[in-house]
Protein backbone atom coordinates (compact mmCIF):
# COMPACT_ATOMS: atom_id res chain seq x y z
CA UNK A 1 0.00 0.00 0.00
CA UNK A 2 1.50 3.47 -1.08
CA UNK A 3 1.68 6.52 1.88
CA UNK A 4 -1.45 8.53 2.05
CA UNK A 5 -0.94 12.00 0.68
CA UNK A 6 -2.07 14.90 1.12
CA UNK A 7 -2.55 17.11 -2.11
CA UNK A 8 -4.25 19.10 -4.10
CA UNK A 9 -5.81 18.05 -7.64
CA UNK A 10 -7.85 19.47 -10.38
CA UNK A 11 -11.26 18.93 -11.28
CA UNK A 12 -11.01 17.47 -15.05
CA UNK A 13 -14.74 17.14 -15.40
CA UNK A 14 -18.06 16.99 -13.98
CA UNK A 15 -21.13 15.42 -15.01
CA UNK A 16 -24.29 14.29 -13.52
CA UNK A 17 -25.32 11.06 -14.42
CA UNK A 18 -28.54 10.14 -12.60
CA UNK A 19 -30.54 12.81 -10.12
CA UNK A 20 -28.12 13.90 -7.75
CA UNK A 21 -25.53 11.30 -9.00
CA UNK A 22 -22.39 12.93 -10.05
CA UNK A 23 -19.43 11.36 -11.87
CA UNK A 24 -16.32 13.58 -11.32
CA UNK A 25 -12.66 13.21 -12.87
CA UNK A 26 -9.47 14.25 -11.13
CA UNK A 27 -6.11 14.65 -12.32
CA UNK A 28 -4.15 12.82 -9.86
CA UNK A 29 -0.85 12.09 -10.97
CA UNK A 30 0.73 11.69 -7.90
CA UNK A 31 -2.27 9.00 -6.18
CA UNK A 32 -3.21 7.04 -9.59
CA UNK A 33 0.10 4.86 -9.45
CA UNK A 34 -0.46 3.30 -6.31
CA UNK A 35 -4.26 3.12 -6.19
CA UNK A 36 -6.01 0.53 -5.56
CA UNK A 37 -9.89 -1.22 -6.29
CA UNK A 38 -11.71 -0.14 -3.09
CA UNK A 39 -9.78 2.55 -1.72
CA UNK A 40 -11.20 6.04 -1.31
CA UNK A 41 -10.23 9.57 -0.93
CA UNK A 42 -10.88 12.17 1.97
CA UNK A 43 -12.35 14.93 0.55
CA UNK A 44 -12.53 19.07 1.94
CA UNK A 45 -15.78 19.37 -0.33
CA UNK A 46 -15.80 23.24 -0.10
CA UNK A 47 -13.17 25.77 0.47
CA UNK A 48 -13.37 27.14 3.43
CA UNK A 49 -14.15 25.08 6.64
CA UNK A 50 -17.99 24.82 6.53
CA UNK A 51 -19.19 22.31 5.95
CA UNK A 52 -16.00 21.33 8.52
CA UNK A 53 -14.80 17.42 7.69
CA UNK A 54 -13.95 15.78 4.75
CA UNK A 55 -16.25 13.28 2.85
CA UNK A 56 -15.12 9.85 2.00
CA UNK A 57 -15.60 9.13 -1.23
CA UNK A 58 -14.68 5.57 -3.64
CA UNK A 59 -11.99 5.67 -6.26
CA UNK A 60 -14.58 4.67 -8.80
CA UNK A 61 -11.82 4.65 -11.85
CA UNK A 62 -8.08 4.46 -11.82
CA UNK A 63 -6.57 5.52 -15.21
CA UNK A 64 -2.87 5.01 -14.63
CA UNK A 65 -2.11 5.87 -17.89
CA UNK A 66 -3.74 9.51 -18.30
CA UNK A 67 -3.18 9.67 -14.20
CA UNK A 68 -6.35 10.58 -13.80
CA UNK A 69 -9.21 8.79 -11.08
CA UNK A 70 -12.64 9.16 -11.07
CA UNK A 71 -15.39 9.74 -8.56
CA UNK A 72 -19.15 8.72 -8.17
CA UNK A 73 -21.46 10.34 -5.67
CA UNK A 74 -24.89 10.91 -4.76
CA UNK A 75 -25.81 14.52 -2.95
CA UNK A 76 -26.81 13.54 0.12
CA UNK A 77 -26.08 16.34 2.97
CA UNK A 78 -24.37 19.69 2.74
CA UNK A 79 -20.46 18.34 2.04
CA UNK A 80 -21.75 16.38 -1.48
CA UNK A 81 -23.94 19.49 -2.34
CA UNK A 82 -20.63 21.65 -2.01
CA UNK A 83 -18.67 19.38 -3.69
CA UNK A 84 -21.24 18.82 -6.61
CA UNK A 85 -21.16 22.30 -7.23
CA UNK A 86 -17.52 22.30 -7.49
CA UNK A 87 -16.34 23.20 -11.78
CA UNK A 88 -14.06 22.05 -13.67
CA UNK A 89 -10.66 23.55 -13.42
CA UNK A 90 -11.27 23.72 -9.53
CA UNK A 91 -9.03 22.48 -7.62
CA UNK A 92 -9.62 19.83 -4.60
CA UNK A 93 -7.81 19.05 -1.44
CA UNK A 94 -7.93 15.37 -0.78
CA UNK A 95 -5.93 12.54 1.47
CA UNK A 96 -5.67 9.73 -0.23
CA UNK A 97 -5.30 6.98 -1.14
CA UNK A 98 -6.73 5.32 1.50
CA UNK A 99 -7.62 1.96 2.77
CA UNK A 100 -7.04 -2.07 2.05
CA UNK A 101 -8.21 -2.59 -1.13
CA UNK A 102 -10.69 -5.44 -2.74
CA UNK A 103 -8.82 -8.48 -2.49
CA UNK A 104 -8.44 -10.59 -5.83
CA UNK A 105 -7.20 -14.07 -5.53
CA UNK A 106 -4.60 -14.80 -8.30
CA UNK A 107 -6.39 -18.60 -8.54
CA UNK A 108 -9.91 -17.26 -8.74
CA UNK A 109 -11.03 -17.76 -12.45
CA UNK A 110 -14.46 -16.20 -11.74
CA UNK A 111 -15.43 -13.04 -9.87
CA UNK A 112 -19.34 -12.03 -9.16
CA UNK A 113 -19.33 -8.31 -8.43
CA UNK A 114 -22.96 -6.87 -6.69
CA UNK A 115 -23.32 -3.23 -6.45
CA UNK A 116 -26.52 -1.19 -4.82
CA UNK A 117 -27.55 1.80 -5.03
CA UNK A 118 -24.01 4.41 -5.10
CA UNK A 119 -22.34 1.52 -3.45
CA UNK A 120 -21.75 0.74 -7.54
CA UNK A 121 -19.17 3.19 -6.63
CA UNK A 122 -16.30 1.25 -5.76
CA UNK A 123 -16.53 -1.35 -7.97
CA UNK A 124 -16.20 -0.18 -11.67
CA UNK A 125 -12.48 0.02 -10.84
CA UNK A 126 -12.53 -3.21 -9.56
CA UNK A 127 -13.90 -5.08 -12.32
CA UNK A 128 -11.43 -3.14 -14.44
CA UNK A 129 -8.81 -4.35 -13.19
CA UNK A 130 -10.88 -7.74 -12.99
CA UNK A 131 -11.10 -8.49 -16.14
CA UNK A 132 -7.69 -6.85 -17.12
CA UNK A 133 -6.37 -9.99 -14.69
CA UNK A 134 -8.52 -12.21 -16.93
CA UNK A 135 -11.00 -13.19 -14.76
CA UNK A 136 -14.35 -14.10 -15.72
CA UNK A 137 -16.37 -11.39 -14.22
CA UNK A 138 -20.03 -10.75 -13.59
CA UNK A 139 -22.26 -7.95 -11.91
CA UNK A 140 -25.41 -7.37 -10.57
CA UNK A 141 -26.41 -3.86 -9.84
CA UNK A 142 -29.34 -2.90 -7.86
CA UNK A 143 -31.18 0.16 -7.96
CA UNK A 144 -34.50 1.88 -6.60
CA UNK A 145 -35.51 2.98 -10.50
CA UNK A 146 -33.98 3.04 -13.99
CA UNK A 147 -32.91 6.37 -13.85
CA UNK A 148 -30.75 5.53 -10.85
CA UNK A 149 -29.00 2.43 -12.64
CA UNK A 150 -25.57 3.34 -12.63
CA UNK A 151 -22.29 2.59 -14.05
CA UNK A 152 -24.16 -0.04 -16.50
CA UNK A 153 -22.39 0.83 -19.64
CA UNK A 154 -18.95 1.54 -18.71
CA UNK A 155 -19.10 -2.01 -16.64
CA UNK A 156 -20.28 -3.95 -19.84
CA UNK A 157 -17.24 -2.16 -22.17
CA UNK A 158 -14.55 -3.49 -19.40
CA UNK A 159 -15.51 -7.26 -20.47
CA UNK A 160 -18.05 -8.02 -18.02
CA UNK A 161 -21.51 -9.78 -17.96
CA UNK A 162 -24.23 -7.49 -16.26
CA UNK A 163 -27.72 -7.82 -14.92
CA UNK A 164 -29.77 -5.33 -13.54
CA UNK A 165 -32.53 -5.65 -11.07
CA UNK A 166 -35.12 -2.19 -10.16
CA UNK A 167 -37.05 -2.51 -6.54
CA UNK A 168 -39.97 -0.99 -9.05
CA UNK A 169 -39.49 -3.19 -12.24
CA UNK A 170 -38.75 -0.01 -14.12
CA UNK A 171 -35.83 -1.98 -15.78
CA UNK A 172 -34.84 -4.86 -16.61
CA UNK A 173 -35.40 -7.71 -13.63
CA UNK A 174 -38.68 -6.56 -10.84
CA UNK A 175 -36.99 -7.04 -6.97
CA UNK A 176 -33.61 -7.38 -5.19
CA UNK A 177 -30.28 -7.41 -6.45
CA UNK A 178 -29.77 -10.26 -3.97
CA UNK A 179 -32.53 -12.46 -6.03
CA UNK A 180 -30.48 -12.49 -8.87
CA UNK A 181 -27.30 -13.39 -6.76
CA UNK A 182 -29.45 -16.59 -5.61
CA UNK A 183 -31.02 -17.41 -9.52
CA UNK A 184 -27.35 -17.02 -10.34
CA UNK A 185 -26.26 -19.58 -7.80
CA UNK A 186 -28.99 -21.82 -8.51
CA UNK A 187 -28.21 -21.81 -12.17
CA UNK A 188 -25.31 -23.08 -11.29
CA UNK A 189 -22.57 -19.86 -12.09
CA UNK A 190 -20.78 -20.26 -8.62
CA UNK A 191 -17.95 -17.97 -8.21
CA UNK A 192 -14.49 -18.27 -6.69
CA UNK A 193 -15.56 -15.41 -4.60
CA UNK A 194 -18.21 -12.24 -4.32
CA UNK A 195 -17.62 -8.80 -3.76
CA UNK A 196 -20.29 -6.48 -2.95
CA UNK A 197 -20.99 -2.46 -1.98
CA UNK A 198 -24.25 -0.77 -1.10
CA UNK A 199 -27.04 -0.66 1.76
CA UNK A 200 -26.20 -2.33 4.72
CA UNK A 201 -28.97 -5.14 4.46
CA UNK A 202 -27.96 -5.97 1.08
CA UNK A 203 -24.75 -6.87 1.98
CA UNK A 204 -25.75 -8.66 4.92
CA UNK A 205 -28.02 -10.37 2.51
CA UNK A 206 -25.08 -11.40 0.22
CA UNK A 207 -22.90 -12.60 2.80
CA UNK A 208 -25.52 -14.95 4.06
CA UNK A 209 -26.00 -16.27 0.66
CA UNK A 210 -22.54 -16.61 0.24
CA UNK A 211 -21.87 -18.32 3.62
CA UNK A 212 -24.55 -21.12 2.37
CA UNK A 213 -22.66 -21.52 -0.97
CA UNK A 214 -19.20 -21.27 0.49
CA UNK A 215 -17.94 -18.67 -1.68
CA UNK A 216 -15.64 -16.24 -0.28
CA UNK A 217 -17.22 -13.23 0.21
CA UNK A 218 -15.34 -9.37 0.63
CA UNK A 219 -17.50 -6.30 1.19
CA UNK A 220 -17.05 -2.58 1.78
CA UNK A 221 -18.22 -0.76 4.76
CA UNK A 222 -19.12 2.80 4.84
CA UNK A 223 -19.47 4.46 8.47
CA UNK A 224 -19.47 8.15 9.87
CA UNK A 225 -15.85 9.49 9.25
CA UNK A 226 -14.08 12.08 10.84
CA UNK A 227 -9.93 12.04 10.38
CA UNK A 228 -9.93 9.13 7.53
CA UNK A 229 -6.13 8.07 7.95
CA UNK A 230 -7.18 6.05 11.50
CA UNK A 231 -6.03 8.22 14.31
CA UNK A 232 -9.56 9.37 15.80
CA UNK A 233 -11.29 6.03 15.74
CA UNK A 234 -14.34 7.77 14.81
CA UNK A 235 -15.25 4.97 12.15
CA UNK A 236 -15.30 2.00 13.43
CA UNK A 237 -17.43 -1.15 12.59
CA UNK A 238 -17.52 -4.71 14.42
CA UNK A 239 -15.49 -7.39 13.08
CA UNK A 240 -16.05 -10.77 14.77
CA UNK A 241 -12.72 -12.25 16.94
CA UNK A 242 -10.64 -15.41 16.53
CA UNK A 243 -11.61 -16.25 20.31
CA UNK A 244 -14.42 -18.69 20.81
CA UNK A 245 -14.44 -19.85 23.54
CA UNK A 246 -17.88 -18.75 24.34
CA UNK A 247 -20.74 -19.58 22.06
CA UNK A 248 -21.16 -15.54 21.99
CA UNK A 249 -19.97 -13.80 18.85
CA UNK A 250 -16.67 -12.06 20.33
CA UNK A 251 -16.08 -8.85 18.34
CA UNK A 252 -13.77 -5.68 18.24
CA UNK A 253 -13.64 -2.35 16.87
CA UNK A 254 -11.60 -2.05 13.71
CA UNK A 255 -11.54 1.01 12.07
CA UNK A 256 -13.49 1.18 8.53
CA UNK A 257 -10.85 4.19 6.91
CA UNK A 258 -7.39 1.99 7.23
CA UNK A 259 -8.37 -0.93 8.63
CA UNK A 260 -10.84 -1.55 5.40
CA UNK A 261 -12.96 -0.58 4.03
CA UNK A 262 -12.90 -3.89 2.70
CA UNK A 263 -13.47 -6.62 4.91
CA UNK A 264 -14.52 -10.55 4.75
CA UNK A 265 -18.24 -10.69 4.55
CA UNK A 266 -18.21 -13.77 7.09
CA UNK A 267 -16.02 -11.22 9.63
CA UNK A 268 -18.51 -8.23 9.76
CA UNK A 269 -21.42 -8.59 13.09
CA UNK A 270 -24.18 -7.11 11.58
CA UNK A 271 -26.53 -4.90 14.28
CA UNK A 272 -29.92 -4.43 13.91
CA UNK B 1 11.70 44.30 12.57
CA UNK B 2 13.28 41.89 14.44
CA UNK B 3 14.47 38.51 12.74
CA UNK B 4 14.76 36.16 15.73
CA UNK B 5 12.18 35.52 17.84
CA UNK B 6 11.62 33.12 20.73
CA UNK B 7 8.23 30.77 20.47
CA UNK B 8 9.71 28.52 23.69
CA UNK B 9 7.41 28.35 26.24
CA UNK B 10 7.47 25.80 29.70
CA UNK B 11 4.49 24.26 31.07
CA UNK B 12 4.84 22.33 34.19
CA UNK B 13 8.53 22.12 33.66
CA UNK B 14 7.92 20.58 30.35
CA UNK B 15 9.95 22.25 27.96
CA UNK B 16 8.47 22.87 24.60
CA UNK B 17 10.27 24.22 21.20
CA UNK B 18 7.05 26.29 20.77
CA UNK B 19 3.34 26.55 22.23
CA UNK B 20 1.43 24.21 19.46
CA UNK B 21 0.49 20.50 20.86
CA UNK B 22 -1.50 18.04 19.78
CA UNK B 23 -5.05 17.26 21.52
CA UNK B 24 -5.58 14.00 22.79
CA UNK B 25 -7.51 11.90 21.13
CA UNK B 26 -6.86 13.99 17.39
CA UNK B 27 -3.32 12.81 16.83
CA UNK B 28 -3.85 9.00 17.30
CA UNK B 29 -0.65 7.46 18.88
CA UNK B 30 1.27 10.10 17.11
CA UNK B 31 2.84 8.04 13.95
CA UNK B 32 -0.86 8.18 12.29
CA UNK B 33 -0.02 11.82 11.30
CA UNK B 34 4.21 11.17 10.92
CA UNK B 35 3.24 11.56 6.84
CA UNK B 36 1.63 14.54 7.08
CA UNK B 37 3.83 16.42 10.11
CA UNK B 38 7.26 16.53 10.95
CA UNK B 39 6.71 15.46 14.65
CA UNK B 40 10.02 17.12 15.56
CA UNK B 41 8.33 20.49 15.07
CA UNK B 42 5.73 20.22 17.40
CA UNK B 43 5.73 21.63 20.66
CA UNK B 44 4.89 18.65 22.51
CA UNK B 45 2.41 15.26 21.70
CA UNK B 46 -0.42 14.58 23.33
CA UNK B 47 -1.20 11.07 22.95
CA UNK B 48 -5.07 9.14 22.38
CA UNK B 49 -5.95 8.92 25.93
CA UNK B 50 -5.20 5.84 27.86
CA UNK B 51 -6.75 3.37 30.63
CA UNK B 52 -5.08 1.24 32.29
CA UNK B 53 -6.77 -1.91 30.99
CA UNK B 54 -7.61 -2.33 27.27
CA UNK B 55 -11.03 -0.26 26.27
CA UNK B 56 -13.09 -1.20 23.66
CA UNK B 57 -14.88 1.80 23.30
CA UNK B 58 -19.06 3.08 21.83
CA UNK B 59 -20.75 1.35 19.80
CA UNK B 60 -20.63 3.30 15.91
CA UNK B 61 -21.84 5.39 14.52
CA UNK B 62 -19.67 7.27 16.89
CA UNK B 63 -18.91 10.97 15.12
CA UNK B 64 -21.31 13.25 13.57
CA UNK B 65 -20.93 16.52 12.01
CA UNK B 66 -22.53 19.36 13.33
CA UNK B 67 -22.97 23.42 12.14
CA UNK B 68 -19.07 24.40 12.15
CA UNK B 69 -18.12 21.09 14.51
CA UNK B 70 -18.76 17.54 15.56
CA UNK B 71 -19.47 15.71 18.58
CA UNK B 72 -18.18 12.50 18.97
CA UNK B 73 -18.59 9.58 21.37
CA UNK B 74 -15.30 7.23 21.09
CA UNK B 75 -15.89 6.17 24.28
CA UNK B 76 -11.93 5.83 24.97
CA UNK B 77 -11.17 3.35 23.11
CA UNK B 78 -7.63 2.47 24.00
CA UNK B 79 -5.01 -0.11 23.27
CA UNK B 80 -4.27 -0.15 27.37
CA UNK B 81 -1.04 0.95 29.42
CA UNK B 82 1.29 -1.94 28.43
CA UNK B 83 0.52 -2.21 24.77
CA UNK B 84 1.13 1.67 24.92
CA UNK B 85 4.44 1.02 26.74
CA UNK B 86 5.43 -2.00 24.57
CA UNK B 87 4.40 -0.84 21.01
CA UNK B 88 3.85 3.09 20.91
CA UNK B 89 6.04 4.71 23.23
CA UNK B 90 9.37 2.69 21.22
CA UNK B 91 8.19 4.99 18.04
CA UNK B 92 9.34 8.32 19.73
CA UNK B 93 12.61 7.24 20.43
CA UNK B 94 13.83 9.19 17.20
CA UNK B 95 12.10 12.27 18.01
CA UNK B 96 12.94 15.23 20.43
CA UNK B 97 9.32 16.41 21.12
CA UNK B 98 8.36 15.45 24.27
CA UNK B 99 4.92 12.98 24.45
CA UNK B 100 2.61 13.38 27.23
CA UNK B 101 0.34 11.07 28.02
CA UNK B 102 -3.44 11.51 28.89
CA UNK B 103 -4.64 9.32 31.16
CA UNK B 104 -8.38 7.96 32.21
CA UNK B 105 -9.64 5.69 34.59
CA UNK B 106 -13.27 4.23 36.56
CA UNK B 107 -11.56 4.69 39.80
CA UNK B 108 -9.09 6.46 41.83
CA UNK B 109 -6.99 3.41 42.02
CA UNK B 110 -7.11 2.66 38.30
CA UNK B 111 -5.95 6.29 37.89
CA UNK B 112 -3.04 5.77 40.38
CA UNK B 113 -2.34 2.18 38.68
CA UNK B 114 -1.74 4.20 35.65
CA UNK B 115 0.47 7.25 37.13
CA UNK B 116 2.71 4.49 39.14
CA UNK B 117 3.10 2.63 35.87
CA UNK B 118 3.94 5.08 33.68
CA UNK B 119 6.45 7.00 36.25
CA UNK B 120 8.71 3.15 36.16
CA UNK B 121 8.82 3.86 32.32
CA UNK B 122 9.03 7.38 32.25
CA UNK B 123 12.81 7.91 32.17
CA UNK B 124 13.39 4.41 29.24
CA UNK B 125 10.53 5.79 27.38
CA UNK B 126 10.23 9.55 27.58
CA UNK B 127 7.13 10.19 29.33
CA UNK B 128 7.64 13.97 29.66
CA UNK B 129 4.03 14.43 31.62
CA UNK B 130 0.78 13.43 32.46
CA UNK B 131 -2.80 14.92 31.18
CA UNK B 132 -5.28 13.85 33.99
CA UNK B 133 -8.59 13.54 31.73
CA UNK B 134 -10.99 13.95 34.46
CA UNK B 135 -13.41 15.60 31.93
CA UNK B 136 -14.69 12.48 29.39
CA UNK B 137 -18.03 13.31 28.69
CA UNK B 138 -18.41 9.51 27.12
CA UNK B 139 -18.15 6.83 29.69
CA UNK B 140 -20.05 5.62 31.71
CA UNK B 141 -18.14 5.69 35.35
CA UNK B 142 -15.82 8.07 36.32
CA UNK B 143 -14.32 10.37 33.30
CA UNK B 144 -16.08 13.70 33.62
CA UNK B 145 -17.68 12.54 37.24
CA UNK B 146 -14.35 13.35 38.66
CA UNK B 147 -14.43 17.20 36.76
CA UNK B 148 -18.14 18.58 37.43
CA UNK B 149 -17.38 18.39 40.98
CA UNK B 150 -14.75 20.58 43.28
CA UNK B 151 -14.18 18.03 46.06
CA UNK B 152 -13.77 14.98 43.54
CA UNK B 153 -11.55 17.10 41.39
CA UNK B 154 -9.23 18.22 44.07
CA UNK B 155 -9.37 14.32 46.03
CA UNK B 156 -8.32 12.52 42.36
CA UNK B 157 -5.24 15.35 42.11
CA UNK B 158 -4.48 15.31 45.41
CA UNK B 159 -4.25 11.10 45.32
CA UNK B 160 -2.79 11.49 41.73
CA UNK B 161 0.03 14.06 42.89
CA UNK B 162 1.15 11.35 46.32
CA UNK B 163 2.30 8.75 43.69
CA UNK B 164 4.17 10.59 40.93
CA UNK B 165 6.67 13.68 40.83
CA UNK B 166 5.61 13.90 36.61
CA UNK B 167 4.58 16.78 35.44
CA UNK B 168 0.80 16.96 36.08
CA UNK B 169 -1.34 18.61 33.66
CA UNK B 170 -5.33 18.59 34.52
CA UNK B 171 -7.71 18.70 31.61
CA UNK B 172 -11.27 20.53 32.97
CA UNK B 173 -14.18 19.77 31.53
CA UNK B 174 -16.80 23.12 30.43
CA UNK B 175 -19.59 21.33 31.25
CA UNK B 176 -19.84 23.03 34.94
CA UNK B 177 -21.65 25.63 36.47
CA UNK B 178 -18.26 27.63 37.17
CA UNK B 179 -15.11 26.09 35.78
CA UNK B 180 -13.02 28.25 38.32
CA UNK B 181 -14.08 26.59 41.20
CA UNK B 182 -12.63 23.44 39.60
CA UNK B 183 -9.77 24.97 38.07
CA UNK B 184 -8.68 26.04 42.12
CA UNK B 185 -9.98 22.79 43.21
CA UNK B 186 -6.83 21.60 40.90
CA UNK B 187 -4.16 24.07 41.42
CA UNK B 188 -4.29 23.22 45.28
CA UNK B 189 -4.62 19.68 45.08
CA UNK B 190 -0.76 20.17 43.40
CA UNK B 191 -1.73 19.82 39.28
CA UNK B 192 0.75 21.87 37.65
CA UNK B 193 -0.92 23.23 34.73
CA UNK B 194 -4.56 23.21 33.70
CA UNK B 195 -5.61 22.59 30.06
CA UNK B 196 -8.84 23.61 29.02
CA UNK B 197 -11.61 22.87 27.76
CA UNK B 198 -12.45 19.18 27.18
CA UNK B 199 -15.75 18.96 24.73
CA UNK B 200 -19.00 20.35 25.96
CA UNK B 201 -21.94 17.88 25.96
CA UNK B 202 -24.19 17.67 22.83
CA UNK B 203 -26.73 15.93 20.94
CA UNK B 204 -28.32 15.22 17.22
CA UNK B 205 -31.45 13.72 16.57
CA UNK B 206 -32.61 11.90 13.23
CA UNK B 207 -35.56 13.23 12.24
CA UNK B 208 -37.15 10.49 10.20
CA UNK B 209 -36.13 7.46 12.68
CA UNK B 210 -36.52 10.02 15.64
CA UNK B 211 -33.58 7.98 17.27
CA UNK B 212 -30.70 10.18 18.28
CA UNK B 213 -27.21 10.20 15.51
CA UNK B 214 -25.13 8.83 18.10
CA UNK B 215 -25.45 5.40 19.23
CA UNK B 216 -24.19 6.65 22.53
CA UNK B 217 -26.88 9.70 22.58
CA UNK B 218 -24.88 12.10 23.18
CA UNK B 219 -21.29 12.91 22.53
CA UNK B 220 -18.60 16.08 23.03
CA UNK B 221 -18.92 18.95 20.74
CA UNK B 222 -15.83 20.57 19.22
CA UNK B 223 -14.96 22.07 16.72
CA UNK B 224 -14.86 25.91 15.45
CA UNK B 225 -18.19 25.82 17.51
CA UNK B 226 -16.87 25.58 20.98
CA UNK B 227 -14.02 28.21 20.52
CA UNK B 228 -15.97 30.98 22.16
CA UNK B 229 -16.62 29.26 25.10
CA UNK B 230 -13.31 28.36 25.84
CA UNK B 231 -11.44 31.48 24.91
CA UNK B 232 -13.86 32.47 27.97
CA UNK B 233 -13.29 29.86 29.82
CA UNK B 234 -9.16 30.38 29.53
CA UNK B 235 -9.93 33.80 30.39
CA UNK B 236 -11.38 33.05 33.73
CA UNK B 237 -9.35 31.02 35.04
CA UNK B 238 -6.38 32.28 33.60
CA UNK B 239 -7.54 35.46 36.54
CA UNK B 240 -8.09 32.91 39.11
CA UNK B 241 -4.59 30.51 38.37
CA UNK B 242 -1.36 30.75 39.23
CA UNK B 243 -0.66 27.97 36.86
CA UNK B 244 -0.12 27.96 33.21
CA UNK B 245 -2.98 27.46 31.30
CA UNK B 246 -3.08 25.43 27.90
CA UNK B 247 -5.61 26.48 25.97
CA UNK B 248 -8.06 23.82 23.83
CA UNK B 249 -11.02 24.45 22.10
CA UNK B 250 -11.79 24.78 18.27
CA UNK B 251 -8.58 26.20 16.82
CA UNK B 252 -8.03 26.32 13.20
CA UNK B 253 -6.33 28.44 12.29
CA UNK B 254 -3.40 30.77 13.36
CA UNK B 255 -5.81 33.24 14.39
CA UNK B 256 -7.33 31.58 16.96
CA UNK B 257 -4.48 30.09 18.65
CA UNK B 258 -3.33 33.77 18.64
CA UNK B 259 -6.91 34.64 20.81
CA UNK B 260 -6.55 31.53 23.41
CA UNK B 261 -2.63 32.83 24.12
CA UNK B 262 -3.71 36.78 24.28
CA UNK B 263 -6.38 35.17 26.65
CA UNK B 264 -4.18 33.63 29.29
CA UNK B 265 -3.00 30.17 27.48
CA UNK B 266 0.63 29.72 27.89
CA UNK B 267 0.40 26.86 25.50
CA UNK B 268 -2.33 25.86 22.97
CA UNK B 269 -3.56 22.06 21.66
CA UNK B 270 -5.04 21.53 18.46
CA UNK B 271 -8.15 18.95 18.27
CA UNK B 272 -10.13 18.68 15.54
CA UNK B 273 -8.98 20.82 13.00
CA UNK B 274 -6.37 18.22 12.96
CA UNK B 275 -8.60 15.96 11.09
CA UNK B 276 -9.66 18.71 8.55
CA UNK B 277 -6.43 19.54 7.81
CA UNK B 278 -3.43 17.15 8.77
CA UNK B 279 -0.53 20.23 8.34
CA UNK B 280 -2.41 22.10 10.67
CA UNK B 281 -0.08 22.22 13.59
CA UNK B 282 2.87 23.09 11.47
CA UNK B 283 0.76 26.22 10.05
CA UNK B 284 -0.38 27.52 13.07
CA UNK B 285 3.18 26.87 14.28
CA UNK B 286 4.44 29.22 11.71
CA UNK B 287 1.70 31.89 12.08
CA UNK B 288 2.49 32.26 15.65
CA UNK B 289 6.65 32.72 14.65
CA UNK B 290 4.95 35.57 11.76
CA UNK B 291 2.88 37.31 13.61
CA UNK B 292 5.69 37.69 15.83
CA UNK B 293 7.97 38.66 14.13
CA UNK B 294 5.21 41.26 12.47
CA UNK B 295 4.16 42.84 15.77
CA UNK B 296 7.90 43.28 17.22
CA UNK B 297 7.60 40.52 20.04
CA UNK B 298 10.68 39.20 20.82
CA UNK B 299 9.41 36.59 23.33
CA UNK B 300 5.69 34.63 23.12
CA UNK B 301 5.57 34.82 26.56
CA UNK B 302 5.63 38.56 26.74
CA UNK B 303 2.17 37.68 24.68
CA UNK B 304 -0.01 35.58 27.04
CA UNK B 305 -2.26 37.00 29.13
CA UNK B 306 -1.98 40.04 27.48
CA UNK B 307 -5.63 40.67 26.69
CA UNK B 308 -6.22 44.65 27.02
CA UNK B 309 -9.27 45.20 29.02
Amino acid sequence: MCAILNIKVKILNKEEVAPDIYLMKLKAPEIVQGALPGQFIHIKCSKDNYPLLRRPLSIHRIDKEKGEICILFQVVGEGTKLLANRTAGDNLDILGPIGNSFNIYPESKKIMIVGGGIGVAPLLALCEESTRQGKEVRVLIGALKKELVIGEENIRKSGAKVDVATDDGSYKYKGLVTDLLEGSIREGWLADQIFACGPKFMMRKIVEISLDAHIDCQVSLEERMACGIGACLGCVCKIKTKDKKEDKVKYKYKRVCVDGPVFKGSEVVWDD
Amino acid sequence: MIDKTCLKAEIAGIKLKNPVMTASGTFGYGQEYAPFVDLNRLGAIILKGITLKPKRGNPPPRVIETPSGMLNAIGLQNVGVEVLIKEKLPYFKKFNTPVIINISGDTIEEYLELTRRLGEVSKEMGVAGLEVNISCPNVKKGGMAWGTDAKATYEIVSSIRKVTALPLIVKLTPNVTDIKIIAQAAEEAGADALSLINTLMGMVVDIDSRRPKLANVSGGLSGPAVKPVALWMVWQVFQTVNIPIIGIGGMIKVEDALEFIIAGARAIEIGTANFVNPRVTIEIIEGIEKYLIENNIKDITKLVGSMKI
